[in-house]
């Protein structure tokens, strides 16, 4: 995997991510929606946490403010010690693309693109050629088992598990210290879901490496080191895994 | 990035498709306008360009065009002759006059008087014949001048001049040598049928010698509409034409001023520049039209994987450039195609006797209207994607 410049490296000792009185309201007057009502979080480097509630109660807001894609409104949040309302637009959307890495829910991978240059387009993005970056992104599916034909097909030729594959491949290849993750089973089926859990954990965690996963599938639970409870903008309850299945 | 933008275009065929065809549309309508234009045109100062060795242009100091004349008095022929540097002088008299057909039928005709002595002016006679046809006696050769069935004669000798009777109806052919008409009462007889060069506006022509059209035209005081002159060698036109003026106090332009003079005085006049100048802004509103929603619709449908690429650390410089490369293909793609179909189509026009000549600027004019209906197309269509906020996209937002 490629290793992009201009990294920032966490301070040692310290959470990957920290978060206290966390605020966040859509809309004015009458109107508004407070989505966060003053969130306060720690996740620390080689763990998953997990964010889990019902829906609407403010996990995908949280992680878009975790990740720089939405500004808050009060408190503190700072990502490997850096703090997103001391840069300007341009300066979170380049700290964005080089520290963190996404998985979506709908994968919204690029229907024109083959897999293997979906998966590459982060290395794209941050200025590597196209050959050299499809090169790297082939090494990095041929680890989760994606075979030539697999890799060149577009991704209305792969099934739901396969696309999310490529969209974990398309999250990690540039080695981001941070992955977000929307909801990455919500669309797969029990099976599908749980090796791509299995990908994750193995592929996508790290010694400084933490990744953060918004569900409310109960049955992915078990792969997490940490689970917050969600409740109405509020993070109610942080636990471990009810019952671990899983054993790397 | 760029090709990441050019995949994404071609692979949504059918808005790829439409942006394409309403390019395409565009440059050649605008293409096709500006030559059917340029063909106009170049119809308009016919009669000067097949003219051999005709220098300079000697007319009345009002005339500003081949299409709008005064005549000069007949010593102006004289008075050209003796300036310093003129090599020969012919006069050359035109004049609009209704032919009469041998079955009553009549159409109006332009008349062209050519030089009696060297018959200058005279474009190639059909069928192996020369101007020389001109010296018999009432000689007229005709021509079509861009026009068709606009000289034609009864069929039968019998609905020929036929007395007490006008048989408008009778089955006509082309004429032909030999064929009789009446002007002014005069009756001419067809000596040849010439190819002169299409005219702008389109009108059958009807070649003659000087003395001839001064006989068969309603009498005036002046019949000379112009002096042609050739200039000594190492004289050079413009010279020539200046130093005529000054001794002659006629105006006198080189023939290539003079084209131009009458391009301009056409543009300036022409009820037609205004129909070219209301089809090239439809051409460019219906292309506007097609490209800029397809384009926006293809950027809007793709919004979520700019959301996307923005959210993996894409620059707003670099959506910018996507959406600027994949305008800038489907631009040079079209005028490709647009330059493509409007020379087919030109070929068949041609073929036709339609005045078209793709000049230089023609595909200039298709290729700037296409510049600007990409920009503006792009631009609308990268504002939302500049002003997208990512988190909008995500998880069904």
């Amino acid at each position: 995997m490629m290793k992009i410049s201009a990294q920032i490296a966490n301070p040692p000792g310290q959470p990957l991510l920290r978060c206290h009185g966390v605020t966040k309201t859509y809309g004015q007057g009458n109107a508004a929606v407070q989505a966060l009502r003053g969130v306060d979080m720690e996740v620390n480097a080689g763990e998953l946490l997990m964010l889990a509630g019902p829906s609407g109660c403010g996990k995908t807001t949280l992680i878009s403010v975790l990740a720089g894609l939405l500004p808050r409104d009060e408190g503190d949040c700072s990502v490997f010690g850096q703090d997103y309302k001391q840069m300007s637009p341009g300066e979170t959307t380049q700290f964005r693309g080089i520290n963190i890495g996404f998985v979506f829910q709908a994968f919204d991978l690029i229907p024109a693109l083959t897999a293997v240059e979906n998966a590459a387009v982060p290395l794209i993005i941050h200025g590597m050629k196209l050959r050299e970056a499809t090169t790297h992104a082939r090494k990095v599916l041929q680890e989760m088992d994606f075979d030539d034909r697999m890799m060149d097909s577009l991704p209305a030729g792969l099934s739901g598990g396969q696309q999310q594959r490529v969209a974990i491949a398309r999250a990690m290849i540039h080695t981001p210290q941070l992955i977000v993750c929307d909801e990455p089973t919500s669309a797969l089926d029990s099976e599908s879901g749980r090796k791509v859990m299995e990908l994750m954990r193995r592929f996508a965690l790290g010694e400084n490496r933490a990744l953060v996963v918004v569900t409310h599938d109960e049955r992915i639970l078990e792969f997490a080191d940490r689970i917050a409870r969600m409740e109405d903008g509020r993070i109610i309850q942080i636990e471990k895994p009810p019952e671990v299945n899983y054993v790397p | 990035m760029i090709t990441i933008a050019l995949r994404m275009l071609s692979g949504d065929r059918t808005k790829y498709l439409g942006v394409l065809f309403g390019i395409t549309f565009t440059s050649f309508l605008v293409t096709f306008a500006a030559s059917y234009f340029g063909g106009m045109m170049t119809r308009s100062f016919a009669l000067i360009a097949e003219y051999p060795r005709n220098d300079v242009w000697v007319m009345d100091p009002a005339v500003r065009g081949v299409e709008s004349t005064m005549n000069i008095p007949d010593s102006a022929l004289s008075r050209v002759r003796g300036v310093a540097g003129v090599q020969s002088a012919v006069p050359l008299a035109l004049a609009t006059a209704t032919v009469r057909f041998p079955d009553g039928r009549f159409q109006p005709v332009q008349v062209i008087g050519v030089d009696d002595a060297t018959l200058t002016g005279v474009p190639p006679v059909a069928d192996g014949l020369t101007a020389a046809v001109l010296r018999t006696p009432n000689a007229v050769v005709i021509d079509p001048g861009g026009t068709s069935g606009k000289l034609e004669t009864p069929r039968l000798p019998a609905d020929q001049w036929p007395y007490g009777r006008v048989p408008v109806n009778a089955p006509t052919r082309p004429l032909v040598r030999g064929d009789e008409l009446s002007i002014n009462d005069h009756l001419v007889r067809v000596a040849g049928q010439s190819k002169a060069l299409p005219r702008f506006p389109p009108r059958p022509l009807l070649f003659t010698t000087f003395s001839t059209a001064e006989r068969i035209l309603p009498p005036e005081r002046d019949r000379t509409t112009f002096v042609v002159a050739t200039a000594r060698p190492n004289v050079k036109p413009a010279e020539l034409a200046k130093r005529i003026e000054q001794e002659t106090g006629l105006r006198a332009r080189s023939a290539k001023d003079f084209r131009a003079d009458t391009v301009h005085w056409m543009m300036v006049t022409s009820e037609d520049v205004g129909d070219a100048v209301t089809m090239l802004s439809i051409a460019i509103l219906v292309g506007f039209g097609v490209t800029a929603v397809m384009m926006y619709l293809f950027t809007n449908e793709n919004m979520k994987y700019y959301a996307v690429l923005s959210a993996m650390g894409a620059t707003g410089r670099q959506l910018f450039s996507m959406i600027t490369a994949q305008a800038a293909l489907c631009g040079l793609l079209g005028t490709g195609l647009g330059l493509g179909v409007c020379t087919l189509a030109g070929l068949a026009f041609l073929h036709y006797g339609f005045p078209f000549r793709l000049m230089w600027f023609a595909p200039l004019l298709g290729g700037a209207a296409v510049v600007l209906i990409c920009v503006v197309s792009a631009a609308i269509s990268i504002r939302p994607v500049l002003k997208m906020h990512p988190a909008t996209f995500l998880a069904g937002r």
